[in-house]
C-alpha cells in the first residue's frame, strides 16, 4: 500500500494578477520519482516556488498536503524543516556568509525542529567534511561565501551537499529553463540518485528529456496551461523529445 | 533639578589656567539648534530638559546613597572594609559595584563608574603611565595638551566638557614602548537619575611607540535608565607612533552619548580607529583627525546598528595638513524601526598637502520603511595633486537571499541576522587585533 507524501488538489495560484497554476492536481507517494515537463514559459518554476512557499506567489484556491499536514499554512522554513528541499536552478549568492556556517545554521534549525540537541562545532565540521568529500568538495570551498564566484558545477555541488546534510524526504529538482549545463546536471543527479532509497521522493521539473537520462522517473507529466494535460511513464518523455510540445499547447 | 550649565564646585579652582579654560568652555557652550549645520540631522531634544544631575567626584556618594571613603558598606559579602579594592568608597563586594566585564582578551583595565574614575590602577609595564586627569593637571603633564588643539567653538559639547573639566585619565606611552596588551577603558553606567558625566581623556604616544586603546561603554542598570555621557578623547601621536582606538558603545536605550575623538598625528604616525555604536537614544561619535606632518596616516572605520526611535550619528573630519598624508574611512550602518542613521564625513586637504590620498565610503542597510539615513559627504580640496574619493549607498536585505536561506530551514529572523552580520563583515575585518575583532563580531 503506497503512502501519499504530497497531495495537491485543484490548486490555483497567481503572481500579481496573472493566474499561472490552474486546477492543478498531483499526488506523489513515498519513494516515487515524478517528472513534470512542459514548454518554456508554462509556469513550471512557479510550481516549485509555490510548493516551497516563496513570498509573492499567491494561492487562490485548492489544497496541498505534505505528510498529511496542510502545507499552505507553513512558512518557508517550516516546509524545509519538515523535509522539503528545493534544488534551485540558479542558487543564490550570499556574500559574507561562509558555506560551513550557513550549513551549521540550517542543520541546527533542523535539529531544533526535531527536538534533537544541536551539534557542537567540531562534530558538525567532521560530518560536513565527510559529506563534502563524497561529492568532491574540498575544505577550501566550505570556507568560501555561499555560491559567490562558484562555477555552475560548483553551485550544483553545493546544492547536492546541502541535500546530503539536511537529508530531506522530498526534493524538487528545478531545471525548468532550457539552458542545461550537462556537467552540473551530472553532479546533481548523482547526488539525487544516491538519496533515492525507495522511501524518499523526487519531483523533477524540466524542459528537456535529456535530464531524465540521468534520473529515471516513475511517472512523467506534461504541464501546459497551468495544469497537467497528460500523464504517463518514461516513454511519454521520449515521445515529447521526438515530437515536441506542439500537440499539448492550445492554439492561441 | 538643573539644566546642562549648573554651578557646581569642581576640583582645582586654585589653578588659574584651568579656571580660565573652564570659563572659556562655559562661555562658548550653547545647545546647537536646527540651524546649526553640523547638527541639522541630529536633533538634540533629549538634552532640552532640566532634570540633569551632575556627578563630579564629591557628589557621587551622596547622590547614590553610597558610603564615605574607608567606611564599610556593611553588607556581609564585602570583605575589604578598607576598600583597598579601589571601589572608590562604594561597595567592594561584587553585588554593588561589579567591574567584571566579559571579554575574550587580556587588557590593562581602567574603569569609570557612573562617570567617576575608579581608583584601581592596572599593573602597567615600564614606560606606560596612567593617572587621573586632575593629577596630570596638578602635576603639569596635561598642561601642554588640554585646551591646546581642540577648537571649542566648533565643538559645543567639547566646550561643555571643558567647562566641567575634572574627570578623566591621562595616559602616556614613552618613546619606543610597544604595548603588548590593549589598554581598556570601561565606562559602567547604572543610574536612576538623569546623570551627566563629562569625561576627558588624554592619550599621549611618544616617538615610535604603539598602543591599542579599547573603550567600552557599558550600561549595567535598569533598562529605562536615562543619563548623558559627554566624552572627549584627545590623542597625540608623535612621529612614527601608532595608536589603534577601538570603541564599543552599548549605552542604555534612553541615554545620550556624545563623544569627540580628537587626534593629532605627526610625521609617519598612524591613528587607526573603529567604533561600533549600538546603544543610546541619541548618540554621536565624532572623530577629528589632524594629519599634521608628512606621511601621517589615519583610518577611521565605524559600524552602527539601531532600532526603535534612536538617532545614531557618525561624524568625521579628516584634515590633511601636510604632504603625503593618507586617510581612509569605511562606515556601515544597519537601521531598523523608526531609527535614523546620520553620517557626516569630511575630507579637507589644505593647499600644501600635495600627494595626499583620502578615501571615504558609507553604506547603510535599511530594515524598515520608516528607517532613515542622512548622509553628508564633504570634500574640501585645495591642493592639486591628490587622490580623493567618496561614495555612499543604501539598500535593503536581499529577498532572494532571505528566501534561499529560509528554504534551507533557517528561520526568518536568524536569516536576517546572518545577512546583517555578513553585511558588516568587511568593516569589522578592519580591526587588526583578532581577539578584539571576535569580541566586536560577537556583539553585533
Amino acid at each position: 500500500m503506497s503512502t501519499p507524501l504530497l497531495e495537491i488538489e485543484d490548486l490555483c495560484a497567481r503572481v500579481g494578477n496573472k493566474e499561472i497554476i490552474k486546477n492543478f492536481n498531483l499526488t506523489i507517494n513515498e519513494g516515487e520519482v515524478h517528472a513534470i515537463m512542459g514548454p518554456n514559459g508554462a509556469g513550471k518554476s512557479t510550481l516549485s516556488y509555490v510548493l516551497s512557499g516563496k513570498p509573492g506567489y499567491e494561492i487562490t484556491s485548492g489544497s496541498i498536503k505534505f505528510k498529511g499536514k496542510d502545507l499552505i499554512s507553513m512558512s518557508v522554513e517550516e516546509r524545509a524543516r519538515e523535509g522539503m528541499f528545493l534544488i534551485m536552478q540558479y542558487p543564490v549568492e550570499i556574500p559574507g556568509v561562509p558555506v560551513n556556517s550557513f550549513l551549521k545554521h540550517a542543520v541546527n534549525a533542523l535539529h531544533q525542529h526535531n527536538n534533537e540537541s544541536e551539534l557542537d562545532t567540531m562534530e558538525f565540521l567532521k560530518m560536513l567534511r565527510e559529506e563534502a568529500k563524497k561529492l568532491g568538495i574540498d575544505n577550501e570551498m566550505l570556507k568560501r561565501a555561499v555560491n559567490v564566484g562558484f562555477s555552475g558545477g560548483e553551485k550544483k555541488r553545493l546544492e547536492a551537499l546541502q541535500m546530503s546534510v539536511l537529508k530531506p524526504c522530498f526534493a524538487i529538482l528545478d531545471e525548468a529553463d532550457s539552458g542545461l549545463d550537462i556537467d552540473a546536471i551530472k553532479v546533481v543527479s548523482n547526488c539525487v540518485n544516491n538519496m533515492l532509497d525507495g522511501k524518499r521522493s523526487l519531483l523533477i521539473i524540466t524542459h528537456y528529456q535529456k535530464l531524465l537520462n540521468y534520473i529515471e522517473p516513475d511517472f512523467v507529466h506534461v504541464f501546459a496551461d497551468g495544469h497537467i494535460v497528460k500523464s504517463g511513464n518514461k516513454s511519454l518523455s521520449e515521445e515529447i523529445e521526438a515530437n515536441g510540445y506542439a500537440s499539448y499547447v492550445k492554439e492561441k | 533639578m538643573v539644566g546642562l550649565l549648573e554651578n557646581i564646585e569642581l576640583f582645582g579652582q586654585n589653578i588659574p589656567w584651568l579656571e580660565a579654560l573652564r570659563e572659556e568652555g562655559r562661555n562658548i557652550f550653547t545647545l546647537p539648534g536646527a540651524k546649526t549645520e553640523a547638527w541639522k540631522y541630529t536633533k538634540l531634544h533629549d538634552l532640552r530638559c532640566d532634570d540633569f544631575v551632575y556627578s563630579p567626584s564629591k557628589f557621587i556618594e551622596e547622590l547614590e546613597g553610597g558610603y564615605e571613603d574607608n567606611e564599610d558598606c556593611g553588607c556581609s559579602d564585602c570583605d575589604q572594609s578598607d576598600h583597598s579594592c579601589g571601589c572608590g568608597g562604594g561597595c567592594c563586594c561584587g553585588n554593588h559595584l561589579n567591574l567584571y566585564i566579559d571579554i575574550p582578551f587580556e587588557a590593562y583595565q581602567i574603569h569609570f563608574n557612573n562617570g567617576k574614575f575608579v581608583p584601581l590602577y592596572p599593573a602597567l609595564p615600564l614606560g606606560v603611565e596612567v593617572m587621573t586627569l586632575m593629577q596630570a593637571i596638578v602635576e603639569g603633564e596635561a598642561r601642554n595638551y588640554v585646551g591646546k588643539y581642540i577648537e571649542l567653538k566648533k565643538y559645543p559639547f567639547a566646550a561643555l566638557n571643558t567647562a566641567y573639566l575634572e574627570e578623566g585619565v591621562f595616559i602616556s606611552i614613552e618613546r619606543n614602548v610597544k604595548l603588548a596588551k590593549p589598554i581598556m577603558i570601561v565606562y559602567h553606567t547604572s543610574t536612576k537619575h538623569n546623570l551627566v558625566s563629562h569625561i576627558h581623556n588624554i592619550i599621549v604616544a611618544e616617538n615610535n611607540s604603539s598602543a591599542v586603546v579599547v573603550e567600552y561603554y557599558k550600561h549595567t542598570g535598569a533598562d529605562k535608565d536615562r543619563y548623558f555621557n559627554n566624552i572627549v578623547n584627545e590623542f597625540y601621536l608623535s612621529p612614527k607612533a601608532e595608536v589603534k582606538h577601538y570603541k564599543f558603545q552599548e549605552e542604555a536605550y534612553k541615554s545620550v552619548h556624545i563623544a569627540l575623538n580628537h587626534a593629532v598625528v605627526k610625521d609617519g604616525a598612524k591613528y587607526k580607529s573603529f567604533c561600533l555604536q549600538k546603544g543610546a537614544n541619541l548618540a554621536r561619535n565624532e572623530t577629528k583627525v589632524e594629519l599634521l606632518q608628512e606621511n601621517a596616516n589615519t583610518e577611521v572605520n565605524a559600524a552602527y546598528i539601531m532600532n526603535g526611535w534612536a538617532t545614531i550619528d557618525t561624524t568625521t573630519d579628516i584634515a590633511h595638513l601636510s604632504e603625503k598624508t593618507t586617510s581612509s574611512q569605511l562606515v556601515k550602518g544597519v537601521v531598523g524601526g523608526e531609527a535614523r542613521g546620520v553620517f557626516q564625513g569630511k575630507i579637507a586637504i589644505s593647499k600644501n598637502a600635495q600627494e595626499t590620498e583620502g578615501y571615504q565610503q558609507h553604506r547603510a542597510l535599511l530594515l524598515s520603511d520608516t528607517a532613515e539615513i542622512d548622509v553628508k559627504p564633504e570634500l574640501e580640496i585645495y591642493a592639486d595633486n591628490v587622490k580623493c574619493s567618496h561614495g555612499a549607498a543604501c539598500g535593503e536585505l536581499d529577498k532572494e537571499q532571505l528566501f534561499y536561506m529560509r528554504s534551507r530551514g533557517i528561520g526568518e529572523e536568524d536569516a536576517k541576522q546572518i545577512l546583517i552580520d555578513a553585511y558588516l563583515t568587511d568593516v569589522i575585518d578592519k580591526i587588526d587585533d583578532e581577539d578584539i575583532k571576535e569580541w566586536i563580531r560577537a556583539n553585533v
